[in-house]
């Protein structure tokens, strides 16, 4: 199974590289207005998307997945307190990078040295992310060790 | 410089979109990376915060598909007949016409736009490929409200990074 899934990884790395993904000046381009070609794999990405989650959805049988049998899942990703910061953090980081957190992995196999401290921000982003959640979630003080014993 | 073959957009944007029908089909997985970087973080000090929850057993198979992109990076450049696999630092004529020119401080500006991406990925709940790709895919109003504000936070840090700078 874990094969399956580095084998779709290095089909989407593939295509990152042949939609142009993996150029910077792609990136400069789209935020620009100079050059849409992303913008055009964004859109027929989700036009594609759009027809087979549905054609997937609407078959009269319960879809199943194919290698494990169970019921597919179609859950959307739910709200969150910040989405509106987190996103606009994300898109500053997306526009003055030239990347994002697929097509980076991408540019690291196709040799381009400086997406290495990009990859290493997202890494460390995440983790400042996830000790912030933490401490948010637990305050500190009395009680703490007892409800991050109950949180393992 | 790398000649990378490129696809019409409408074709490799196509080729992606089945890829993301394919793997939900198959696998029962929605599109996304972001939720990989959790990976690497549980090697950190305190990283048993990133051994539950969104970042837990259940996402193993992130891992592995994170693994296999920068494969298919290089299949990209092997496969494509201009271009030869060698380690560059170009970051393409735009970028680096407004980039520092000092190779450590334009590291550490891409660092910090990476901190922004992990950090603002993680607030909002996906990235690109799993807000975008994934999310509208399934018309989830959030996902499209978080794209398109993704759109409106890049285009606000482009415009102001080719102010007077740039050709």
């Amino acid at each position: 199974m874990n094969l399956v899934f580095l084998l779709f990884g290095a089909a989407f790395g593939f295509l990152m590289s042949r939609a142009g993904a993996t150029g910077y000046d792609f990136y400069a381009g789209l935020f620009l207005f100079r050059d849409l070609q992303l913008l055009w794999v964004i859109a027929a990405a989700v036009t594609v998307g759009i027809l087979g989650l549905a054609w997937l959805r609407l078959r009269r049988r319960r879809p199943l997945s194919v290698l494990s049998l169970e019921p597919l899942e179609f859950q959307p990703r739910p709200y969150r307190r910040g989405l509106v910061i987190g996103a606009l953090l994300f898109g500053a980081g997306w526009g003055l990078s030239g990347s994002c957190p697929g097509s980076v992995l991408a540019m690291i196999g196709e040799g381009k040295l400086l997406a290495l401290p990009t990859m290493g921000g997202i890494v460390l982003g995440t983790y400042l992310f996830g000790l912030w959640e933490h401490r948010r979630a637990v305050p500190p003080g009395p009680g703490r060790t007892e409800a991050l014993a109950s949180s393992q | 410089m790398i000649d990378l073959v490129i696809w019409p957009g409408w074709l490799a944007g196509i080729a992606i979109g089945a890829l993301m029908v394919g793997l939900l089909w198959t696998t029962n997985r929605q599109l996304g990376v972001s939720t990989a970087y959790g990976g690497p973080c549980r090697l950190l000090p305190r990283g048993e915060v990133f051994r539950h929850g969104a970042f837990g057993r259940s996402n193993h198979w992130r891992l592995w598909f994170a693994l296999g992109i920068p494969v298919g990076g290089a299949l990209g450049v092997i496969s494509s007949p201009e271009a030869s696999w060698e380690p560059t630092a170009s970051m393409g004529t735009l970028y680096d016409a407004v980039m520092p020119e000092s190779l450590p401080l334009k590291g550490m500006v891409l660092m910090a736009a990476g901190v922004l991406m992990g950090f603002g990925a993680r607030m909002a709940g996906g990235c690109t490929s799993g807000h975008v790709i994934s999310g509208v895919s399934l018309l989830n109003p959030v996902s499209l409200l978080a794209g398109g504000l993704f759109f409106v936070g890049g285009l606000l840090a482009v415009q102001l990074l080719f102010l007077g700078g740039g050709q």
